[in-house]
């Protein structure tokens, strides 16, 4: 068994790696993956400048399509592991970022700081604390909300994250409905894109990511433990309350930090986790570390989708993953209630 | 067998087992627990018993650090709970709660081992000493063929013993269980008591242990606890603690309380209670009974209405103690006395009095013999008799045949039926 789930994480890095391939040469300037791989060990000095590919090709590469691909990476990662940590905190499988509004709370906090500043649309140390300062705000007021009795319902659960979200959608609309020409960008940025973001957005997320993900991976056993529910890890030996606050602190930082540089991305949070524990099992010293492999692998797909489908034009990234997820969604959604009657 | 685990979280010399002492605890408005003073010592297996609402979950919680106490402290193996870290306390005190919801999934030696998570450095995983402590906790409770399944698919019975399981290989002095046995067949209830209680002897362990099943309670521990409005009303060996006032003032009902023919343990019957007879009306019927075949027969007469009279019984069989507690007019001499030429001849004028004399097959010996003598003179004096006949006259004769030969005598002159039922009709 734990064979296998070593397996699993190897054979999600070699996925990894061969969807970042593929999807950094995938455009109208195509670039072959041998090329590809000439040129980035040319960069990182393992090679010399490789003969017969055009200088515009390692342009293309470097400050296009890598920069995008990375920060697919890192808001994957992000959204898949924010996730997984609220899924064993409400434990309950329907919990994601998007669904129980904490991207919302996120985007509200990213859009008001815009507004207010009229500055861009990503990065930006202002942007992120506000979307960091949202997400806290619903993911604690949420989770308060939900939690009746020893587990968070799955009904109190999405019905508190509905109303939640669609109250901050309708402040968000009123603060779109005051902003004049900005009205326009901020809509894609709403609706979830990866694009034309550049190393700046990899650079104001990444590393919130990192430790984010970090901070998640030292959590590992306490999760496992709160999903037992919250009395029942205390009589285990978790200091339930504050393991708590971490953990929803660091799922908030995390859709934070992917919100801020990519707006409303929904049901990777959702579905991943969800896929790997058919594969790898509950445990989360197996779910973690390839929930944050995994989601970059969605994350990467679907933006390449969203930029193909109807290329030269793009569609967002968060119609691709909610054109994905919602049919999943409504599968869960169907198959938890037979087992409640079960 | 026999060996105690040294247990190196235990302050030298300090007190082990739980204590509670004058512990008052709610949940905000009036308090569920009032003042409870409660010690369990180790090798103890202590049954905690009450009526729903009485505290008993509440009082589980306080020891497990779930619910601090308004006033009062709590004491766990020498050390107060509430002043430790989670982890330190829950290497002192385990508990097995009532009902174990379910998870994301996990299988069952996933869940068995998150019982070592006190035990292990914050960062390390299981080593080899814990999956092996882990798989002994799952043999002890009987899981361990389940060890790949995943819990949340196993029957409410089979998630309650993983759970017993995980509790079981936290390896604290303390262990708290609350109603164990709830979702559990017969067959498994007594193999996880049993384990339970080679447990506290073999390794010290103080177990307290919420019961709703009183007989359960009565069987399995040394010593019973008994909660009601939050506080303690009793205190001791199972015989003092369940009596017939216990359970009509605790729990409201009427139940018989017995003790048990193997060990002396009391045995509650609840069911409609035995109520004192009262005559309405109906004709007079005299029961002649012995070793307990005449008590179903008096009930049964009693309630539809007879006047019932029974003899001659011998005090304290159970046809004594039946007809005792239905206030029946009867005649009783000494037990395994043989019946006095007084006691039979009150016998008969009893019978002459009878509409109906109703004589059950009880195994008859020289010391009740004079029974069937009486029925036969009554019957000869025209008396009616039923005989109620489940088990023939032969197998119960301890007379030499003389016992067979008025019962045959008797059968001549009787209505013989095989049923309690027939009697009434």
């Amino acid at each position: 068994m734990n064979r296998r789930r070593g397996l699993v994480l190897g054979g999600l890095l070699l996925a990894l790696a061969a969807a970042v391939i593929v999807a950094v040469g995938v455009g109208t300037v195509p670039i072959r993956p041998w090329d590809t791989l000439r040129l980035v060990a040319w960069k990182l000095g393992l090679a010399a400048r490789p003969v017969g590919v055009p200088e515009s090709t390692a342009v293309i590469l470097f400050e296009l399509r890598v920069p995008r691909v990375a920060l697919g990476v890192v808001v994957g990662a992000a959204l898949a592991v924010s996730g997984t940590l609220f899924q064993a905190l409400f434990r309950n499988p329907m919990a994601d970022p998007a669904i129980i509004g904490v991207s919302s709370g996120a985007a509200l906090g990213a859009i008001a700081v815009i507004l207010a500043t009229g500055g861009a649309l990503s990065g930006g140390l202002a942007v992120s604390a506000a979307a960091f300062a949202g997400a806290v705000v619903v993911a604690f007021g949420v989770y308060r909300l939900a939690r009746i009795g020893p587990a968070v319902q799955v009904a109190t659960l999405l019905l508190a994250g509905i109303a939640v979200a669609s109250v901050l959608s309708s402040v968000i609309t009123m603060l779109m409905a005051s902003s004049g020409e900005q009205i326009r960008s901020i809509y894609f940025w709403l609706l979830g894109g990866l694009q034309a973001r550049g190393w700046d957005a990899v650079a104001a997320s990444g590393p919130l990511v990192v430790v984010g993900v970090a901070v998640a991976l030292l959590e590992i056993r306490d999760l496992n433990l709160v999903s037992l529910g919250e009395e029942r890890a205390a009589q285990l030996g978790l200091e339930v309350e504050r393991f708590k606050r971490t953990s929803l602190g660091v799922g908030a930082l995390l859709a934070a930090a992917a919100v801020s540089v990519a707006g409303v991305i929904g049901f990777v949070g959702l579905m991943t986790p969800h896929i790997l524990r058919l594969v790898v099992g509950a445990d989360h010293r197996h779910l973690l570390p390839a929930s944050v492999v995994a989601g970059a692998i969605l994350m990467v797909l679907a933006d390449l989708a969203a930029r193909t489908i109807v290329a030269p034009e793009e569609i967002p990234v968060g119609a691709v993953t909610a054109l994905l997820g919602g049919p999943f969604f409504l599968y869960l959604l169907r198959r938890q209630r037979g087992a409640v009657r079960a | 067998m026999g060996r105690s685990v040294p247990d190196g979280s235990r302050a030298p010399g300090a007190p082990a087992g739980l204590r509670l002492r004058a512990v008052t605890a709610g949940y905000g408005g009036a308090p569920v627990l009032r003042g409870v003073d409660l010690t369990v010592r180790p090798r103890e297996v202590v049954g905690l018993i009450g009526p729903n609402g009485s505290g008993k979950t509440t009082l589980v919680r306080v020891a497990s650090r779930a619910l601090r106490p308004r006033s009062g402290s709590v004491d766990v193996a020498g050390r107060d709970p509430y002043v430790l870290s989670a982890r330190h306390a829950a290497r002192l005190v385990a508990v097995v709660p009532q009902d174990a919801p379910a998870t994301l999934g996990f299988t069952a030696l996933e869940v068995v081992l998150m019982g070592r998570s006190a035990h292990l450095s914050p960062w390390g995983g299981g080593g080899p000493e814990d999956y092996r402590r882990a798989r002994e906790a799952m043999e002890a409770a009987g899981v361990h063929h389940l060890a790949d399944r995943d819990v949340d698919r196993l029957s409410g019975g089979e998630r309650q013993r993983v759970v017993l399981a995980q509790a079981l290989c936290q390896d604290a002095p303390v262990l708290l269980l609350d109603e164990p046995t709830t979702h559990l067949d017969p067959g498994h209830v007594v193999a996880i008591l049993e384990v339970v209680r080679t447990l506290a002897r073999d390794r010290d362990r103080a177990v307290l242990a919420v019961f709703h099943d009183l007989n359960l309670a009565s069987a399995s521990c040394d010593r019973l606890v008994a909660l009601d409005g939050g506080r303690i009303v009793a205190d001791g060996p199972p015989d003092e603690v369940i009596t017939r006032s216990f359970l009509h003032e605790a729990y409201g009902v009427e139940a018989d309380v017995y003790p048990h023919a193997v060990t002396g343990r009391p045995v509650v019957v609840l069911g409609p209670p035995l109520r004192p007879f009262r005559a309405r009306g109906l004709p007079r019927a005299h029961v002649v009974g012995g070793a307990g075949r005449g008590a179903p027969v008096m009930r049964a007469l009693a309630e539809a209405g007879y006047e019932v009279t029974a003899g001659v019984l011998h005090a304290t069989d159970t046809d004594a103690v039946v007809a005792e507690r239905l206030n029946l007019e009867r005649i009783t001499v000494p037990p395994f006395s043989e019946i006095d030429a007084q006691a039979a001849q009150e016998c008969v004028a009893m019978m002459r009095r009878a509409a109906v004399v109703v004589v059950c097959d009880a195994p008859y010996g020289p010391g009740n013999l004079a029974n069937l003598e009486a029925a036969v003179r009554a019957a000869e004096e025209g008396v009616a008799v039923v005989l109620l006949e489940q088990v023939p006259a032969r197998e119960r004769d301890f007379t030499g045949g003389r016992a067979t030969e008025l019962w045959e005598r008797l059968a001549g002159r009787a209505r013989v039926v095989r049923s309690f039922e027939e009697v009434l009709a």
